[in-house]
């Protein structure tokens, strides 16, 4: 009951300081503000992570297995010679394994009448296109029949599709890669430049057969993307396809491998590492940003005890505690540090939302970062009150009154 | 039983390793209902003598009994208590807080009561009314003239119905007309038993008092009981237009 009281004359008291209390609260919305930004771009990226992940046609059930040691996208020798077709097959003939579908990959340029890109081109079979899920804007996928025929056809991105024909239907018309002529099957669905700049529309797809014989002239493949019967055996298909693929090359028990794994988990892994990093350097400075907010509450309550000694004594002379007076005065600090987290809060979130809608960053704001940064403020107000409340409780009341 | 009981009470103030002496061995009996004034010099100990009759600082040394406690026995939350209940200040300066309506100023020695009356409000109203300032409870300290003000400090004092009230110069800051007026309030309630005791260098207000306690250089120079004089002359102005 006595803390309600003192609850209450704190209140009385800020209210009287309005230009005080305000400057006060300012400081800790800064720091919380600068916080929930912090946790929201976080949030934001791993969502965007997740969403490439997904993006890239990786279902839980699914990996790849790429050519040449190393890590992920990240190729540490000259890309080997030795993932094949026999692998495939192999691979498909492992009882857990869906399907496995490969890929072969280079840059090309790619002419039509006088306009010309440079693109990715991926042979592939086409089955491709039910593992990836990605459906036509118009047109058709090639079939089993032009991977028997090595058949000249090529299903264009959005991206190639618009820079080389405009307004023009591509479908049905001829184009050069290379120096091979194409004629133009179906234009997958535009998906749009993800937010880390990737372009995933950039890209012609061609049977891996023609890929193969016509146009790269290379056996070897780049990668081969592997679809499991159920999640669960991910990890012994994975281990699977290792063991045999090491037969297959004939590494000796020495060598390390010639092929490395992409796994979603891979993937994930990697980016939140880089982006834990970086967050971690931002979680400091909005620390250090509610520091100075906590120690320009502290300065100005002590300043203000100054001016308001007198207050003191006059509340001791009639019955008034030290601990009340200690009570006050931390009600007084908690009360604003909390009051500028939840302002620090609602402008955290409205930054994050303007950081979003301009397409500079992609912030989430989640609850949680509002009870971290209710959290923080309170402990900031407790913190930095206590001294200057117990200041303005030692004061004897026969000095105050004077 | 005293009110008051003071045995060979010293108080010595040490600043920057010098010893001054200020209350050289002051014996007092003050009794339930008395009209005292302490009267002197700057620098006779008055306000010392105040501060620790109020339970506000204690002595070097010596025995000071309040209402039956023992006053240096008392921790923090009781000598508060003992504040609360048993002593209401005003002040030359009034001391009230500022920028608060004068209702909420006269309810706040309720606020530290060891149980919050119900009718706080209610109280603090009748304790204005008392004073003649019904018309004022709305009113922060800066709206009121200085007359009001120490009105309102007397209000403040009486609404826990204290045992003794300590007036330190009361009239001190006020004109003649505003003084004379607190000083039939305190007439007022000293006629219906209130224990009074005013500190003051004037020889005008301490006749109010039936009894007045000279101090000299920390010590009692005498301690004269006589009739009280309730009319107010103040100032020279008055005098002269006498």
């Amino acid at each position: 009951m006595r803390a309600l009281r003192n609850l209450k004359e704190a209140l009385r008291g800020l209210a009287l300081h309005k230009s005080k209390t305000l400057l006060m609260t300012l400081g800790v919305v800064i720091g919380i503000a600068s916080l929930t930004v912090i946790v929201a771009i976080g949030e934001g990226a791993k969502a965007k992570v997740l969403a490439r992940i997904s993006d890239m046609g990786f279902g839980p059930e699914a990996f790849s297995v790429a050519a040449g040691a190393g890590r992920l996208f990240f190729a540490r020798t000259k890309t080997p010679t030795t993932l094949t077709l026999a692998d495939v097959d192999d691979i498909r003939a492992m009882p857990t394994v869906q399907a496995a579908v490969p890929h072969q990959r280079q840059s090309m340029r790619m002419v039509y009448k006088r306009n010309n890109t440079f693109t990715r081109v991926y042979g592939v079979t086409p089955e491709w296109q039910s593992a990836r899920l990605w459906k036509l804007s118009d047109g058709s996928f090639f079939t089993d029949e032009d991977m028997k025929r090595k058949a000249k056809v090529a299903v264009l991105g959005a991206t190639p599709a618009g820079k080389l024909f405009g307004d023009e239907d591509p479908v049905g018309k001829m184009v050069r890669i290379g120096k091979v002529y194409f004629r133009v099957a179906g234009v997958l669905e535009k998906k749009g430049v993800t937010e880390s700049g990737f372009d995933p529309d950039d890209r012609v797809i061609v049977p891996l057969s023609t890929s193969i014989s016509r146009l790269f002239r290379q056996t070897w493949l780049f990668s081969i993307r592997i679809h499991t019967l159920d999640p669960s055996m991910v990890q012994e298909t994975m281990e699977g396809v290792r063991q045999l693929l090491r037969k297959n090359h004939n590494l000796s028990v020495f060598a390390e491998d010639d092929f490395r794994f992409i796994t979603p988990e891979g993937i994930m892994e990697w980016v939140t590492a880089e982006e834990r990093a970086l967050n971690r350097m931002l979680v400091l400075i909005s620390a250090v940003s509610l520091l100075v907010g906590g120690i320009v509450i502290m300065n100005i309550m002590l300043v203000s005890i100054r001016e308001r000694i007198r207050e003191i004594g006059i509340r001791r002379c009639f019955g008034a505690r030290r601990s009340d007076i200690t009570q006050q005065f931390l009600f007084e600090s908690i009360f604003v540090s909390i009051l500028g987290g939840i302002a620090g809060c609602a402008l955290g979130v409205t930054i994050s939302f303007v950081l979003k809608n301009l397409h500079v960053l992609a912030a989430k704001p989640t609850w949680e970062s509002f009870v971290v940064a209710f959290a923080f403020s309170a402990a900031v107000g407790l913190v930095f009150g206590i001294q200057p409340a117990r200041k303005a409780a030692s004061l004897s009341p026969e000095e105050t009154i004077r | 039983m005293s009110l008051i009981l003071m045995e060979n009470i010293v108080k010595t103030y040490l600043s920057a390793g010098v010893e001054t002496p200020v209350l050289k061995g002051i014996d007092l009996r003050i009794e339930e209902g008395e009209y005292a004034s302490v009267i002197g010099p700057s620098g006779a100990g008055k306000s010392t003598l105040m501060t620790i009759m109020g339970c506000l600082g204690s002595p070097t040394s010596g025995k000071y009994i309040l209402d039956g406690e023992e006053v240096e026995t008392l921790n923090d939350a009781q000598l508060s208590r003992a504040r609360n209940e048993k002593i209401g200040f005003v002040f030359q300066a009034f001391h009230l807080l500022p920028g608060v309506k004068a209702i909420d100023n006269v309810m706040m020695p309720l606020l530290y009561c060891h149980k919050v009356p119900a009718d706080a409000r209610e109280r603090a109203r009748e304790s204005l009314e008392k004073v003649g300032l019904a018309h004022r409870l709305h009113h922060s300290p800066g709206q009121l003239s200085g007359g009001e003000q120490q009105r309102v400090t007397i209000a403040r004092a009486l609404v826990n119905d204290p045992r003794i009230i300590l007036a330190d110069e009361p009239t001190g800051n006020l004109d003649s007309k505003n003084g004379a007026e607190v000083m039939r309030i305190l007439d007022q309630l000293n006629r219906e038993g209130r224990t009074i005791v005013i500190i003051t260098h004037d020889p005008k207000v301490a006749q109010h008092g039936r009894r007045t306690i000279s101090l000299m250089d920390g010590r009692i120079l005498e301690d004269r009981r006589h009739e009280s004089v309730t009319q107010f002359e103040g100032s020279p102005s008055r005098a002269g237009s006498a």
